[in-house]
């Protein structure tokens, strides 16, 4: 999933920093990228709650459950479309056509969404 | 007009000064030699006067039976033949307290020899001195013999009439046991001791060398005294017969002052037959507080009021009246342990009612509202109502807490997302064949 760095010899460490962004904006295509940034949000929104939950309050538990299982589930599932249209795995999922990877993820995301709901109140 | 009110309701007073009755009915057995029964005419007249009908039956005699077909035959029965060895064949101690348990009263005289009622006392709590020594006392000086005591009556009594003048005593004292049943209603003088008649001096140099060990002595020792069995029947157990006796209630406690014997006797007897202080607990409800509907079931944290409604005897009336003066009872809620135990005030303004208001216990189970009231020489109040507390159900609890608007928010954000994410994956996939193909064509 983390973009490979470049291969040039690191000079200090907000230069490898820099050189990994780099990297990853030249070889990640877009599409990865918008992955990569609703992953990054899921990962924000799940952190969000769980601080509360636990400087808070996780009361009532069964609504921060569905909160917060709500974003990992989604995570999961984001990430796994990820790898299922990144063409370097081609050779991994070679019946897995990108369109048929987002059917599932939608479907997924569907009966996901279905259960944070019912849990949620 | 007023005046023909006053008079008629005097006189309507007079008459029912002279009804009083026991709340449990007013026919009495009275076993008794026949032959001693003129020595007890005040007192049998006193309760003939107060409306009760008497039956006399010898000791020996085989009519009328205390017991018959398993219902006892009257509602009071007095054993005055206390020197009695041998009785009829069914006034046994077994149908004695059989008689209790259906819930007959009894007014029992003991007597210093050694009967079959001596050892009934002792089922009671009641520990009797060895046989043939009654209650002596030298104090204060007088012409009577030893065993012939005068025995001021306790002045905070409730069951006794204030005021009544010193009683003349003889016959046998007993110790207390520590029964909680027991009522003590006459307790001997300090200076007394039980002990043999003619040889109470020896008796005194004896315990005198055993520094006092083995001495019946003392304020400590009762003459007369109540019990009161759980069924709500009422025993009187009198140290000796003599204390009912016309010779006793005639005599003068000092120059010019008669005994306070018929009136104690009487208190005594309207103790026992269930004449003062009894108290019936008339109904009980309970419901949620704002509500007026009786639930079987409580949810957990309910607030809820319980209502009782207690009523007194009056014997003059042969009425039962709402009675607001207890001030100690409590209410319980218990499963097992009470979970809560607060007081139950009267309410001000309404005669006999009582209530109070409390919060369920966070805690799920059958409980009981328990009323426990149970305080010497009144009759016991004990009543319980069985209820279920719950836990709430399924759709009782509050929704949509403020508290958990992060919780919601992340999910709904997740959601709105998930379709963003999607629409826009869709329209990127649009665009990029839009692209190939216009890569295509070129």
């Amino acid at each position: 999933m983390v973009p490979k760095a470049s291969p040039a010899p690191p000079k200090a460490s907000s230069n490898v920093v820099l050189s990994l962004w780099k990297s990853y904006n030249e070889q990640t295509s877009d599409r990865l990228r918008f992955i990569d940034a609703f992953l990054f949000f899921l990962m924000l929104t799940g952190i969000a709650q769980f601080i509360y939950c636990v400087l808070v309050t996780n009361f009532p538990f069964n609504a921060f459950l569905a909160g917060f299982s709500s974003t990992v589930g989604q995570f999961v599932l984001a990430a796994s479309l990820r790898s299922q249209v990144n063409p370097e795995n081609k050779d991994e999922f070679k019946n897995v056509s990108p369109e048929r990877a987002f059917a599932d993820f939608a479907l997924g995301s569907i009966v996901l969404h279905f259960f944070v709901f019912n849990f949620l109140g | 007009m007023l005046s023909l009110c006053t008079l008629l309701s005097l006189i309507f007073c007079l008459f029912s000064l002279l009804e009083a009755k026991s709340s449990t009915g007013n026919s009495v057995l009275v076993v008794l030699d026949p032959a001693a029964q003129s020595q007890f005419s005040i007192f049998f007249d006193g309760l003939k006067d107060s409306g009760y009908e008497l039956t006399f039956r010898g000791p020996k005699d085989d009519a009328p039976l205390l017991i018959e077909d398993d219902i006892a035959s009257f509602a009071h029965a007095i054993v005055f033949a206390s020197d009695t060895k041998n009785f009829a064949k069914d006034i046994t101690p077994q149908n004695l307290v059989r008689l209790l348990s259906l819930n007959t009263n009894l007014l029992i005289a003991l007597s210093p020899k050694q009967t079959m009622l001596s050892s009934l006392a002792a089922e009671f709590s009641l520990i009797l001195p060895p046989p043939g020594t009654p209650l002596i006392s030298y104090f204060p000086e007088r012409d009577e013999r030893a065993n012939v005591i005068p025995i001021s009556v306790p002045a905070g009594s409730p069951l006794l009439t204030p005021n009544t003048p010193p009683v003349w005593f003889s016959g046998v004292p007993f110790v207390l046991g520590n029964n909680p049943l027991i009522v003590p209603i006459l307790n001997a003088p300090e200076e007394s001791f039980a002990a043999d008649s003619d040889s109470s001096t020896d008796t005194l140099a004896d315990a005198a060398e055993k520094g006092g060990e083995g001495l019946w002595a003392g304020s400590q020792l009762g003459v007369v005294s109540g019990f009161q069995a759980l069924s709500g029947a009422r025993v009187t157990w009198v140290g000796g017969v003599d204390l009912f006796s016309d010779e006793f209630a005639n005599k003068e406690i000092s120059k010019g002052v008669k005994s306070g014997n018929k009136q104690f006797a009487r208190d005594v007897a309207a103790w026992t037959f269930q004449e003062s202080l009894v108290l019936r607990l008339e109904d009980a409800d309970h419901h949620i507080v704002n509500s007026t509907i009786s639930k079987e079931q409580y949810t957990i944290n309910d607030h809820i009021l319980y209502r009782a409604a207690i009523s007194r005897f009056n014997p003059k009336d042969d009425v039962w009246e709402p009675y607001s003066d207890i001030k100690d009872m409590q209410l319980e809620f218990t499963m097992l342990d009470p979970h809560i135990r607060i007081a139950l005030p009267p309410v001000a303004g309404q005669p006999g009612v009582y209530s109070t208001e409390f919060r369920a216990p966070d805690r799920h189970g059958v409980f009981k509202f328990v009323i426990n009231y149970k305080r010497k020489g009144w009759s016991h109040l004990h009543h319980s109502i069985t209820v279920a507390v719950v836990p709430p159900r399924h759709d009782g609890y509050p929704r949509f807490l403020s508290a958990a608007w992060p919780y919601y928010a992340g999910a709904i954000s997740t959601s709105v997302g998930f379709f963003l994410f999607s629409a826009m994956w869709l329209a990127g996939d649009v665009r990029q064949l839009k692209k190939s193909k216009s890569h295509k064509t070129e």
